[in-house]
């Protein structure tokens, strides 16, 4: 027999690809040896060389921003003489690449730096405001993805239906919603007008599961709705579409399996996989909403702390805070591949 | 009705030995609208499938022959409007509601489709596909489904079943996934079971393989096989019966011998001088059928192959019926071959 395996994700017959589930850069592993753990350690090895070029980027970036911290540090008043001592003390008369390096090999050794500020360390400041960011993020998804998967899969059960198409009207109506907007009518409605929740602050999980809870309910409906939006209209096409054109469908429905069966059990799982690269590429996009959101909302999250350190000229708090988003969408990506990796069965066991 | 006049044949009935159809369809009509278009994708198909049988339906690409098998097991989409009958062992299929179809398909009547690659879920082990089937009409436990679809992977001849029971579609070749479709489409022991171009994705010597399959399981089963192709060798070497179809009608029918020995439509004979053969000179050019299948939205006067009909003549403007012009052999043609096939190409 010649005929050889098919990669499932190659162009289908009418030249059409199916959506959403293209470049994520694994390929199939071949010969022996597990492709699962060559494919981790590739990506792995893949991410460092990503990771310090986004280090230069961030550095090169913050060098070009207006305005001179040691200046800003010793005060408007200062003297030119007192400037400079401070510019010392903060090391900032050294070559660029030499505070580079001094910088990368101090993450190495586990120290982020200080504020030039308040003096703390930055690894004090991180462990203090990445939690909140954490749950805020998280929770998003959460949210987000318990929203999106029923509902559309109860579109997807009648394209065109009345459910349907109010659905795809209340997700466009969200999507054209900025973040900033919904953030002030959720104060509006659930603090104001109803009383709900309280319109600001953050309450520490130690205080309580509820207070905690109660604090983060509209920063994280804030971030989930309209990425609830976005996931439901992407998935409910997907299921659809695999529901019209796919060969495996019209397998399953001649077996005489029920249609709500069809669709969660074989158009859902192969949407799955498109849905979580979509997942994958939009924890970047999230992230760099927590910054706007907290500062709507009073949280003392990174994206808070970035702001404070921009306004205040914290150099080292700045950088580490951009560092850290950026790392984050890139090993969220890693993450994704590899649960790819671990979910799919063509790639789980490469091909032979 | 269009003005098109068809007589609804009897076909193959004769011969004495023929066992009782298990499948009777009758006038089979299947009308698309898209675009505020009709398109007659079937207009009257008849033909019966007897038990332990291999019907071949035969015909071009766009001729109807997949939406006429489609049509039987209920999986035409919402804008497909099917009219006729078919009878299945005693309950008629058209009209049948959707829950009343879903009993029958898989359990009395199944399909194997074109492309192994994609017909089979890529995320699902090929076991648990197989398992799905046979658990869809019969309540059986997990593990007793599993040694079924063992006893399936075995039947249809599929090497080390055990193994392949845990692989998932991508790790077999195109010859043995076509092999776990048949097991799946077999699962229920259906009386009726379609192969829709089941062999047209694979190598010569893998479609041998699988035809052979088919030919031993209609025969060991008792099941009746449809099998579609637009290869009329195919038909040639392994069916019992054969179809033409052309432009949504039949053409031509009758059994594989008599056909063969006698092609009468000059259809079915262009499509047989388009087959390369062995024993033709190799400098010989292959005859393909000039010009193309008439627009299924389009309203056809006359025999619908005039325009590429070699003896058409003014006749040919009123549409020939299909009728039983010879025992057991039926077609629509004013001007039937005759003769040697071979000398007639030479006029
Ligand atoms: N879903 C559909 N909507 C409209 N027309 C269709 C549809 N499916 C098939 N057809 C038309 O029906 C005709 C017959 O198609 P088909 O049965 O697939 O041919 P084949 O003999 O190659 O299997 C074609 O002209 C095709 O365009
Ligand atoms: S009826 Fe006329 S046009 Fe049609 S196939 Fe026969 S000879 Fe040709
Ligand atoms: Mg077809």
């Amino acid at each position: 027999m010649t005929d050889t395996a098919v990669h499932p994700h190659a162009a289908r017959p009418d030249g059409t690809k199916p959506p959403g589930r293209q470049g994520r850069g694994v390929t199939q592993g071949a010969g022996s040896g597990s492709p699962l753990l060559r494919l981790f350690g590739r990506r792995l090895l893949m991410t460092i060389p990503l990771l310090l070029a986004i280090s230069v980027l961030v550095f090169v970036l913050l060098e070009m921003m207006p305005g001179d911290p040691a200046r800003n540090q010793a005060g408007m008043d200062a003297s030119e003489e007192q400037v400079e001592a401070v510019r010392q003390r903060m090391g900032l008369d050294r070559p660029a690449p030499e505070r580079y390096f001094g910088w990368l090999f101090g993450l190495f050794r586990g120290d982020l730096g200080q504020s030039s500020v308040s003096g703390q360390p930055v690894a004090d400041m991180i462990a203090d405001r990445a939690p909140v960011t954490l749950e805020l993020v998280v929770l998003a998804f959460v949210v987000s993805l318990g929203i999106a998967i029923p509902v559309a899969l109860m579109a997807a059960r009648k394209p065109g239906g009345l459910f349907d198409r109010a659905t795809m009207v209340v997700a466009m109506t969200m999507l054209a919603v900025p973040n900033f907007v919904l953030a002030m009518l959720l104060v509006l409605v659930f603090a104001i007008t109803l009383q709900m929740l309280p319109a600001i602050g953050f309450v520490p999980l130690e205080d309580g599961l509820v207070p905690n809870l109660r604090s983060v309910a509209m920063p994280v409906l804030a971030l989930a709705v309209p990425l609830a939006a976005f996931y439901t209209r992407f998935l409910r096409g997907d299921l659809v579409e695999q529901m019209n054109s796919a060969d495996y469908v019209d397998t399953a429905r001649s077996k005489g399996v029920r249609p709500g069966l069809v669709l969660w059990l074989h158009a859902f799982r192969n949407s799955s996989f498109g849905l979580l690269t979509i997942v994958g590429l939009n924890i970047g996009t999230l992230v760099g909403g927590t910054v706007i959101i907290e500062q709507i909302f009073a949280m003392p999250g990174m994206g808070m702390m970035m702001l404070e350190g921009a306004m205040s000229q914290d150099v080292a708090v700045v950088q580490m805070c951009v560092f850290i988003f950026a790392a984050v969408a890139v090993l969220a990506n890693l993450v994704v591949d590899l649960m790819y990796a671990v979910l799919d069965p063509r790639i789980r066991y490469g091909s032979h | 009705m269009s003005t098109t006049m068809t007589i609804t044949p009897e076909p193959a009935t004769s011969d004495g030995i023929g066992d009782k159809p298990v499948l009777r369809v009758r006038d089979l009509q299947v009308t698309f609208t898209r675009a505020g278009k009709r398109i007659r994708a079937a207009k009257g198909v008849s033909f019966n499938v007897r038990p332990g049988k291999m019907l071949a339906i035969i015909g071009e690409s766009g001729s109807g022959k997949s939406v006429t098998v489609r049509a039987l097991m209920g999986l035409l989409p919402p804008s497909a409007k099917v009219a006729g009958s078919a009878d299945l062992d005693g309950q008629e299929l058209v009209g049948l509601s959707d829950r009343k179809m879903r009993l029958v398909r898989g359990q009395e009547i199944s399909m194997v489709f074109q492309d192994p690659a994609r017909s089979l879920n890529p995320t699902m082990s090929v076991g648990a596909q197989i398992v799905e089937s046979v658990r869809t009409h019969r309540t059986v436990g997990r593990k007793e489904a599993a040694e079924r679809a063992i006893e399936l992977l075995k039947l249809v001849r599929l090497p080390a079943p055990e193994k392949r029971f845990h692989q998932y579609p991508h790790q077999l070749s195109g010859g043995m996934r076509q092999r776990v479709m048949i097991a799946i489409a077999l699962a229920s022991d259906p009386k009726v079971l379609i192969a829709d171009e089941a062999t047209t994705a694979l190598d010569v010597t893998t479609q041998a393989q699988i035809m052979e399959l088919l030919v031993d399981l209609r025969e060991r089963l008792g099941t009746a096989v449809i099998m579609i192709s637009h290869d009329l060798g195919l038909a040639a070497s392994y069916a019992d019966e054969v179809l033409v179809m052309y432009a949504g009608q039949v053409v031509e029918q009758a059994e594989t011998s008599e056909l063969f020995a006698n092609v009468r439509m000059p259809y079915t004979r262009a499509l047989l001088e388009a087959i390369p053969q062995v024993s033709r000179p190799s400098h010989s050019a292959l005859t393909v059928i000039g010009g193309h299948p008439p627009d299924p939205s389009q309203r056809i006067e006359g025999c619908p192959f005039r325009p590429r009909c070699v003896r058409a003549t003014e006749t040919c403007v009123t549409a020939p019926a299909l009728l039983e012009h010879d025992a057991g052999h039926w077609y629509a043609c004013w001007h039937p071959v005759t003769g040697d096939p071979r000398e007639e190409t030479e006029s």
